[in-house]
């Protein structure tokens, strides 16, 4: 079937979605909580898209869990959806304590958006470090719960080690019953550090291990 | 949801076995706290991994407050809150020495707060172990160990011939069973135009078309007795007071889409629920009217009642559909639909209890029959409303359609209590908006209500007297949509706890700030939840500015 992204009509299997036909067109919608190698989750809402209604007003959509239908008109630069997105980014840059490192996914996207200092400056993560294993560090309050590690050790790895606790404005990722990498079904593959857009979750390598102190692993960077 | 997890849950699975949620429900009742140990056990049990069911323990609120041997939950819901503006909770806490979240030394008292305890027509309610007390003294006898379990509310219908108040008499199974095709049926429900009742307004019909569609044809129909919405205590009504209604409702719903299992989600909040409903589906086992081959027509269909544990976005369908799963109660972004993969992976009809409860009168007596209940109204068939304490005569009505705001609250409910002014009603639940007094003539019908900001919702309307502070209001509201965010989404997420922050302070609330805040939850937002709390929020920018502390 064909959809027109931008102006340009694609032609797409049936099942695909909105985020890889704009791709697949060349269009660049920023992500945070997608990762081609897992389902899609719809959590991070940053991937917001334009899709022409019947009424002539744009309806603002997640563009990954979005299906394509066919005759769909994608606007990847709708003004209201653009306008959202980037305070969804400052939302998360206002839950850190601190600026996410510049060559962070996170960071990236924050740049590309034009997302500077947040205006709020309420609650924030407050920093929780575990060490505990030899090659995989957690600094839960870089943590953004997108979910990707989580999804990482369910979807990619199958071990489950990983998974979202609490609710709201506290929720975070633990690894076992809050018991650290180590004292888990952990098999150290490191898919969730390959797929953390905030350095939340971290491999070490044998540098940083000769350099870094017991508070702070990534001391050396 | 993970479909691996979904698949670990239907791979365990032993039929009617307790869910993950259930028995980690069950260890902190029996032994205060969970431990490990617990986890461990209730992975164990359930095929789940020790990491998932630990982010389970994490998500639900009876799963987190620690219990002595006596538990205390003060509500902290909107008529509560109405009622008091907060103090009870305030005088629980210093006269039992707790915060809220706290157990005594020794492990014999302990405090928690709860939203919403459904006894909305007796404010303040406090739960003391399993009584729940309300009402004026209510906080004076908790303090004082003399607790007594408050009165039901009162019931009316303003129908000539109640369709929801009544105890329900299994007619619509009898006459569809006797010689109605599933299509039939279909087409009844159909013409009756009959909607979501726990607030989307969906059409009954086509979700039913849509699971009958599906390929794979083991279904189930799940009944969402969730019912969150401070200020509401309709469903717990029709599930302890008329549980036949709704046990029909699930088995006319199961004969139409081909389902022979149903599942009833209550909210723990509600501890008489379960019971009630268990005597039921008994009962009409014993009848034949649930079973393997009800009244002899060779149709199959039974039902089982599963717990909650503390959540408000379970009452989303795929939050629901989560719970039941004994996972954490997170939205899920659909499609796929629980239509087409609801429970175990299979087409699922999700519906609010109301909604079910509707169906067995036009069965019995068809569509025209039902949309002749609100003659002066194009929406169809009677709503139960409920009225707060605030009001002179509270307690749950079914009306037709149409009336006027003014009419229901000064008529049906009889004014306020004392004669008080009305400042304001919340109509619909925590998403709904708020109509101030100057707007009371404004017909109880979707789309005059839509265009004052406010919705039909689930019904409840909660009258703020002229005494509330408005902007206290909006911080008690929003500190509620903070405080049950299931954490998925980011607007939702961050966004509530901003705009929390922004009107809980003492400083001026930045208005572009706000507006930037509520544009992003109603456009980005993964659910209702974070979608419709901006509702009531805009309602009070639009009436109340001046109570509000802008800049």
């Amino acid at each position: 079937m064909q959809v027109t992204i931008d102006g340009v009509q694609v032609d797409v299997e049936p099942g695909t979605t909105v985020l890889q036909a704009a791709r697949a067109a060349g269009a660049a919608v920023p992500t945070l909580c997608f990762d081609e190698r897992m389902a899609p989750f719809g959590a991070c809402r940053v991937c917001l898209v334009g899709v022409a209604g019947p009424d002539g007003r744009a309806d603002v959509v997640a563009s990954c869990t979005t299906p394509c239908r066919a005759d769909m008109v994608v606007d990847t630069c709708d003004p209201r959806a653009r306008r959202v997105a980037r305070v969804v980014v400052e939302l998360v840059l206002s839950e850190l304590p601190v600026t996410p490192a510049p060559h962070t996914e996170l960071a990236a996207v924050a740049r590309d958006l034009g997302v500077h200092e947040p205006r709020w400056s309420g609650e924030v993560h407050q920093p929780d470090h575990d060490t505990r294993h030899p090659y995989l560090a957690f600094q839960h309050e870089l943590c953004i719960s997108c979910g990707r590690c989580v999804r990482a050790c369910d979807e990619v790895q199958g071990a489950f080690a990983l998974t979202a606790v609490g609710r709201g404005f506290g929720a975070n990722v633990v690894a076992g019953i809050d018991a650290g990498f180590r004292d888990s079904a952990c098999v150290s593959c490191g898919a969730c550090a390959d797929t953390c857009p905030t350095d939340a979750i971290t491999e070490l390598s044998l540098l940083e291990i000769a350099g870094a102190t017991e508070d702070d692993p990534r001391s050396r960077r | 949801m993970s479909s691996n997890l979904v698949q670990l849950a239907r791979t365990h699975r032993q039929s009617h076995a307790p869910t993950a949620v259930e028995l980690l429900s069950a260890a902190v009742r029996e032994r205060g706290v969970l431990t490990d140990e617990d986890i461990r056990a209730t992975a164990a049990a359930t095929g789940l991994p020790e990491a998932t069911v630990h982010g389970v323990a994490t998500f639900y609120d009876d799963l987190l407050a620690p219990r002595g041997r006596r538990h205390v939950r003060v509500c902290t819901g909107t008529a509560c809150f109405a009622a008091t503006g907060g103090a009870h909770a305030e005088q629980i806490a210093a006269g039992l020495g707790l915060r809220a979240g706290e157990c005594s030394d020794g492990g014999s008292l302990s405090l928690a707060e709860t939203v919403c305890l459904g006894f909305c027509h007796s404010a303040p309610a406090i739960r003391d172990r399993d009584l729940v007390d309300a009402g004026p003294g209510a906080v004076e006898r908790v303090l004082a160990g003399t607790a007594r379990q408050a009165g039901e509310p009162a019931v009316r219908s303003l129908l000539a011939e109640p369709a929801l108040t009544g105890a329900g008499d299994w007619s619509g199974l009898r006459r569809t069973l006797a010689g109605m095709t599933a299509d039939e049926l279909l087409a009844q429900v159909d013409a009756a135009d009959l909607r979501g009742r726990g607030g989307a307004w969906f059409p009954a019909a086509r979700k039913w078309s849509f699971a009958r569609a599906q390929q794979d044809t083991c279904r189930y129909v799940v009944a969402n007795g969730d019912e969150g919405d401070p200020g509401s205590y309709i469903d717990k009504h029709l599930m302890e007071r008329s549980p036949a209604l709704v046990l029909e409702g699930m088995a006319l719903a199961g004969y139409c889409v081909g389902a022979s299992e149903g599942v009833i989600l209550v909210r723990s909040e509600y501890p008489q629920s379960r019971p009630v409903l268990e005597a039921a589906i008994a009962a009409a086992r014993a009848e034949g009217l649930l079973g393997d081959d009800i009244l002899g027509s060779g149709f199959a269909f039974d039902v089982h009642v599963v717990d909650g544990a503390g959540s408000y976005v379970v009452g989303e369908e795929t939050a629901l559909l989560a719970c039941l799963h004994g996972l954490r109660g997170t939205v899920s972004a659909r499609p796929p639909f629980p239509a087409e993969r609801g429970l175990y992976g299979h087409p699922t009809l999700v519906h609010n209890i109301e909604t079910l409860a509707n169906v067995p009168l036009i069965a019995a007596r068809g569509a025209d029959a039902y949309r002749e209940l609100s003659p002066q109204s194009p929406n169809a068939g009677s709503k139960l409303v409920c009225f707060n304490e605030r009001f002179a005569q509270p307690g749950v009505v079914e009306v037709p359609f149409g009336l006027t705001v003014r009419e229901l609250c000064e008529e049906v409910a009889g004014g306020l209590v004392g004669g008080r002014a009305i400042k304001a009603v919340q109509i619909g639940g925590p998403l709904g908006g708020i109509l101030p007094a100057s707007l009371l003539d404004t017909p109880f019908d979707s789309a005059p209500l839509a265009e004052q900001g406010c919705m039909v919702g689930h019904g409840s309307i909660l009258a703020f007297d002229d005494r509330t502070d408005m902007r206290r209001l909006a911080s008690h509201l929003l500190a509620f949509g903070a405080h049950e965010s299931c954490g998925t989404c980011f607007p939702c997420r961050i966004g509530l706890q901003r705009a929390h922050e922004e009107f809980a302070s003492r400083e001026a609330v930045d208005r572009a700030r706000l507006e930037a805040l509520l544009e992003t939850l109603e456009v980005a937002s993964l659910c209702a939840h974070g979608s419709g709390m901006p509702a009531p929020i805009r309602s009070l920018l639009t009436h109340f500015p001046g109570e509000l502390g802008l800049r």
